[in-house]
């Protein structure tokens, strides 16, 4: 992970919203390991329009954190702002069986850092 | 009369006309439709086995209507490789009974053949009765220039990653898709020869993902990359050889035919880049070296659903 940030919305109170930015790899482990904690919501929403290159530890990464996050509690992971590389990626790799591909919300979003 | 040195087998006169195009000018070819009767098919193969280089086995017979079918083929031929050739149109062939079988070699005949894709196949061949491996520049225009850098730590990845990039500088979706997926591949290869080709006497990794290093005084990792226009090749060679073919088939298998979000099936990496090529190729010669490469089209625009083949050599 060159640079992520993630920022919860406040603007709509009914679910989670981070906006993923940077390169997903080995790096990004921490980032990962704790956001399922910072869950509140039953839908949690991820913009990955500023999200880059995922690599094969970023979808390890990846899965680890949605299951964590469905675990905890019924959830629903929305995904949104993939670009087709990252859509194929996902698609083969399993992480659309715990997550959905959605087009962009339009609001809600503050920006990553 | 030219002795054969490739057969191959068909399931019935319907599978041999749908290969007929694809396998045209392949010389000394030897064509067998198994029917029902596997055993005189045998006999054939046996009569033509000291020439034979290479066995070509229809996805139609093995390994779903003959399982055995590989291991009885290499009883007859011990001295040939085996190819299986598979239909893009129909479900692909599972990978488990291949990885069994010792079975290398898959190709698909995809459904709208480009010129480079009717070229595939017969070149294919011609590699494997040769017993010549693939090169990065043998799916290239002739002429065009291979980019090649040496790795010295793993802090030059992004440097190289990025050169990559600058070199498919063209505008558009595709170029864009082209230089999303060429950055994968590079970061993949590169990340495979810095933490998982590195291992001890006794199997275990000697670096852990992630982790900034050095390369070792004997160590050798080179990316090379070329792009003539339309085809983007890549190769990554490193001089471990420890990537042992047994374990990248297994590798690719688990990773298609399991469940992903069940554990990590490890090899992840493997089976992306598998999936993103438009062809896979690996020659390991144990110990020395392993290359992993292939090729992607500017235009190709293939799902990484569609099924893909692989070339896996093993170098002595």
């Amino acid at each position: 992970m060159n640079s992520m940030a993630a920022t919860p919305s406040n603007l709509m109170p009914e679910h989670d919203f981070f906006a993923l930015e940077g390169t997903i790899d080995a790096q990004s482990e921490p980032f990962f390991r704790d956001l399922p904690a910072r869950v509140r919501h039953p839908q949690v929403r991820f913009d990955f329009s500023r999200a880059g290159r995922i690599n094969s530890m970023g979808i390890a990464l990846l899965l680890r954190c949605f299951k964590d996050i469905r675990q905890a509690r019924e959830t629903e992971i929305l995904l949104e702002g993939l670009s087709p590389t990252n859509s194929m990626l996902f698609k083969m790799t399993g992480v659309f069986l715990l997550a959905k591909p959605v087009p962009a919300g339009g609001n809600g979003r503050e920006g990553a850092q | 009369m030219l002795k054969p040195m490739v057969a191959v087998l068909y399931r019935d006169a319907n599978d041999a006309k749908l290969w007929e195009e694809a396998l045209k000018g392949v010389p000394g070819l030897l064509p067998i439709t198994v029917e029902q009767n596997v055993t005189l098919s045998l006999a054939r193969l046996r009569r033509a086995g000291g020439s034979l280089r290479l066995v070509i086995l229809s996805a139609r017979l093995y390994p779903g209507h003959c399982p055995d079918l590989a291991a009885r083929v290499r009883a007859v031929c011990p001295g040939s490789e085996l190819l299986l050739v598979s239909s893009s149109e129909e479900p692909p062939p599972a990978l488990t009974p291949l990885l069994a079988d010792r079975v290398r070699h898959l190709a698909f005949n995809p459904p709208h053949q480009a010129r480079r894709d009717r070229e595939y196949l017969p070149e294919v061949v011609s590699r494997l009765i040769h017993r010549r491996p693939w090169e990065i520049c043998s799916c290239l225009r002739e002429g065009t220039t291979i980019h090649s850098f040496p790795l010295r730590s793993s802090e030059e990845k992004e440097a190289l990653i990025g050169a990559l990039e600058a070199l498919l500088a063209g505008e558009g979706e595709e170029y864009q898709t082209l230089r999303q997926k060429g950055a994968l591949l590079a970061d993949e290869l590169l990340e495979n020869a810095l933490y998982d080709a590195p291992r001890a006497p006794d199997g275990s990794r000697l670096f852990r993902k992630g982790e900034k290093r050095l390369l070792l005084p004997q160590e050798r990792i080179v990316l090379s990359f070329g792009f003539d226009g339309e085809t983007l090749a890549l190769e990554l060679s490193d001089s471990w050889g420890s990537l042992e073919p047994e374990v990248v088939l297994e590798h690719l298998a688990r990773n298609q035919e399991g469940d992903p979000i069940a554990g990590d099936a490890g090899g992840r990496g493997l089976f992306i880049i598998w999936r993103f090529l438009d062809h896979f190729h690996l020659n390991v010669q144990p110990g020395l070296e392993t290359v992993v490469g292939g090729h992607l089209q500017l235009s190709s625009g293939r799902d990484p659903e569609v099924p893909r083949g692989f070339h896996i050599t093993e170098l002595n």
